[in-house]
């Protein structure tokens, strides 16, 4: 397990439009993260510049003692859950879930029989038994969901990463994977780096809340604590006043007695 | 007043009677232009009345409220009926009288039957309850896709006839006995003389289907190895001259191959590849390469970013990434193109003239012209030789059927 640094990191983009700026942020070990921000705020960006998606303009990103600004994605140890899934269409849900233990070339590939064993025990994790043999296609979005953050979790990686993974599913699904990515996080321990533009989401997920807007970090801290002390404007009415107008609504539809 | 019911049925049989009679009498018009250039006067004549009269019968069907009109119509149907008997009786009675006869009968023929049916005929009289409209609008719904069938299908028989009728005629040449072009289509005389001459052991066929499955291959293998990549490349990465390359790719295709011919020629001849496979293969590649790339290209473009990203992140290199997720997912578009490929190259008669000196090098094309010469035209040769070379290109599509389907319907990958 390990930590994330962000020393001044930077993301300019071709165009000259700077989607991060100056960007100072410790993730620590085995903390669930959130980024939140309105769209356009850079963190998506922030969280494909630590997946190596995305070249770092300027700062470091360090991952435990490594700086990986130049190391390849696949060299970072990450696990990543996309918005769309982007599972494999054409493989198996098994071979979906392998694949990043069969890419391993080197003397620390898993012997075949332990990718096995390692595929029927994520399988088990994600509820996934009885749908290995299918194509993504064949599945709900809930299990593509399920293989996507199986496939990132499987080879044990140092830090999970996922980028609006439930926007894609209705709202009871999105209820019920919201438990189940916590409760996974709390099994594994695994350092997280979620990002979303719901407020209700990183309330309930997040150990400690980063709130981004126009690639600038307004504040970090535990939710409640933001909630309860707003840095700034931006932060009192992207997150204090848009959750105090969910519960006020609440209490107007279920007046208490 | 009338109900909505009333208001708004008019039998299936009429409704189909207004499109279809409009048909036949275009049709019957286009058929005597043939009488016209038979120069058979009376044919010709009995022709336009009939075409005429089943006009008129067109202006008079039944609207549901002038009783008169269907008796117009009944009559001049009986009329058209007659005429076109007398027409067909004076005609040669070759299948192309045979076809124009049913366009004027059976247009008649159905007029005559469904006007004096007892529906048409209580509704023409535009005295129905609005009991009986609802009843006839549901008795329409049960029609309408019958006769849709049927009115479909004619259209495809004749689209089928055009289709295959020169193949047929391919098929009597290649068949009759002797080297003679046209004659009558007939099957009592066949044999198979033709094709057991062209498939003799010696015989200069196989040197040409030797030839032009090399080259073929060759086009399609080197096509493929050249514009998979470059697509890719195109698709996904950014470099200084992409968008002008792009264009001019575009830009060689709107000349007509003709202009390349010289200069392809004065190249090929200063590598010395003339009369040699090779040679033909780099053309072809070449000259193939801009459909190919654009194809890949606008398929490859389908897919969606995100999937490279999670190979990335599962350890893949960009090659990696290219050769286990975008190819595999690529296929259908892969296989087109090089079924593409390969029919352009397995077709292609000018550059193959050019190149080719000697018989030895001929591909199928310019050996099959090579046939019909100003010594003389061996067409019964000519027309098996050209049967057989179209059977490895329909096996091709047969078994390229479905990848072309989901290949040409681009954008199928979803996640």
């Amino acid at each position: 397990m390990v930590e994330v640094n962000f020393e001044s990191v930077s993301k300019r983009f071709e165009d000259g439009f700077t989607a991060v700026k100056n960007l100072n942020l410790q993730i620590r070990d085995g903390e669930f993260l959130v980024l939140l921000g309105p769209s356009g705020c850079g963190k998506s960006t922030t969280l494909r510049m630590l997946a190596g998606l995305e070249d770092v303009s300027a700062g470091s990103i360090y991952i435990g003692e490594a700086k990986v600004n130049d190391l390849p994605p696949g060299a970072r140890g990450l696990g990543m859950v996309f918005q769309s899934y982007a599972l494999y269409p054409h493989m198996t849900i098994a071979e979906n879930l392998s694949f990043g233990l069969r890419m391993v070339k080197d003397e620390t590939r898993l012997p075949d029989g332990e990718i096995v064993k390692r595929v029927q025990e994520i399988a088990k994790l994600m509820e996934l038994g009885d749908q290995l043999d299918k194509k993504p296609k064949q599945l709900s979005g809930g299990q593509r969901q399920r293989v996507a953050l199986g496939r990132a979790l499987i080879r044990r990686p140092q830090v999970l990463l996922m980028d609006e993974p439930l926007s894609n599913l209705d709202a009871e699904l999105r209820h019920q994977m919201r438990e189940e990515i916590r409760r996974i996080h709390d099994t594994l321990g695994t350092t997280t780096v979620y990002v979303t533009h719901d407020q209700i989401e990183a309330m309930t997920l997040a150990d400690r809340i980063a709130i981004l807007n126009h690639g600038e970090l307004q504040q970090h801290g535990a939710p409640l604590d933001v909630y309860n002390q707003p840095a700034n404007d931006f932060v009192r009415g992207f997150l204090c006043k848009h959750i105090d107008e969910i519960v006020d609504t609440a209490n107007n539809l279920f007046p208490k007695e | 007043m009338k109900s909505l019911s009333q208001e708004w049925y008019t039998p299936q049989e009429i409704v189909t009677l207004r499109l279809w009679l409009a048909i036949a009498v275009v049709v019957n018009l286009l058929l005597s232009t043939i009488e016209w250039i038979r120069d058979d006067h009376l044919a010709l004549q009995l022709s336009l009345i009939a075409t005429f009269a089943l006009g008129v019968v067109w202006l008079v069907l039944p609207d549901g409220e002038h009783a008169w009109k269907r008796d117009v119509a009944l009559g001049k149907s009986g009329l058209v009926l007659v005429i076109g008997i007398l027409h067909f009786s004076a005609s040669r009675q070759m299948w192309i009288d045979i076809w124009s006869f049913i366009w004027l009968i059976v247009p008649a023929a159905l007029c005559l039957l469904w006007l004096s049916s007892p529906v048409i005929s209580a509704w023409s009289k535009g005295t129905i309850t609005t009991q009986y409209a609802e009843w006839g609008l549901s008795r329409n719904k049960v029609m309408r896709p019958k006769l849709g069938v049927i009115g479909s299908h004619i259209i495809l028989i004749h689209a089928v006839t055009i289709v295959l009728v020169p193949v047929f005629w391919i098929l009597d040449v290649a068949m009759s006995p002797g080297n003679i072009l046209g004659g009558d289509l007939g099957v009592s005389d066949w044999t198979g003389e033709h094709f057991s001459k062209i498939l003799e052991r010696d015989s200069s066929f196989w040197i040409w289907m030797r030839n032009s499955l090399v080259v073929s291959l060759g086009t399609t293998m080197m096509g493929l190895l050249l514009a998979v990549p470059a697509a890719y490349a195109f698709s996904r990465f950014k470099f200084s001259g992409r968008q002008a390359s792009m264009f001019a790719f575009l830009l060689v295709q709107m000349f007509p191959g003709i202009i390349i011919l010289v200069p392809y020629f004065m190249v090929m001849k200063s590598l010395g590849l003339l009369n040699s496979s090779l040679g033909l293969i780099l053309a072809y590649s070449v000259t193939a390469l801009p459909l190919c790339v654009w194809m890949l290209k606008g398929f490859f473009d389908t897919v969606p970013r995100e999937l490279e990203e999670a190979a990335l992140l599962d350890g893949c290199n960009q090659f990696q990434v290219f050769w286990k997720i975008i190819l595999p997912l690529s296929l259908p578009a892969v296989a087109v193109t090089a079924l593409f490929s390969f029919l352009a190259a397995w077709n292609e008669y000018l550059l193959a003239l050019t190149f080719n000196t000697s018989n030895d090098m001929y591909t199928l094309p310019v050996g099959l012209a090579s046939l019909i010469s100003s010594t003389g035209a061996a067409w019964g040769d000519f027309a098996a030789a050209s049967l057989l070379v179209s059977i490895p290109v329909v096996i091709l599509f047969i078994v390229f059927q479905k990848f072309l389907i989901q290949g040409l319907s681009a954008g199928s990958v979803k996640g």
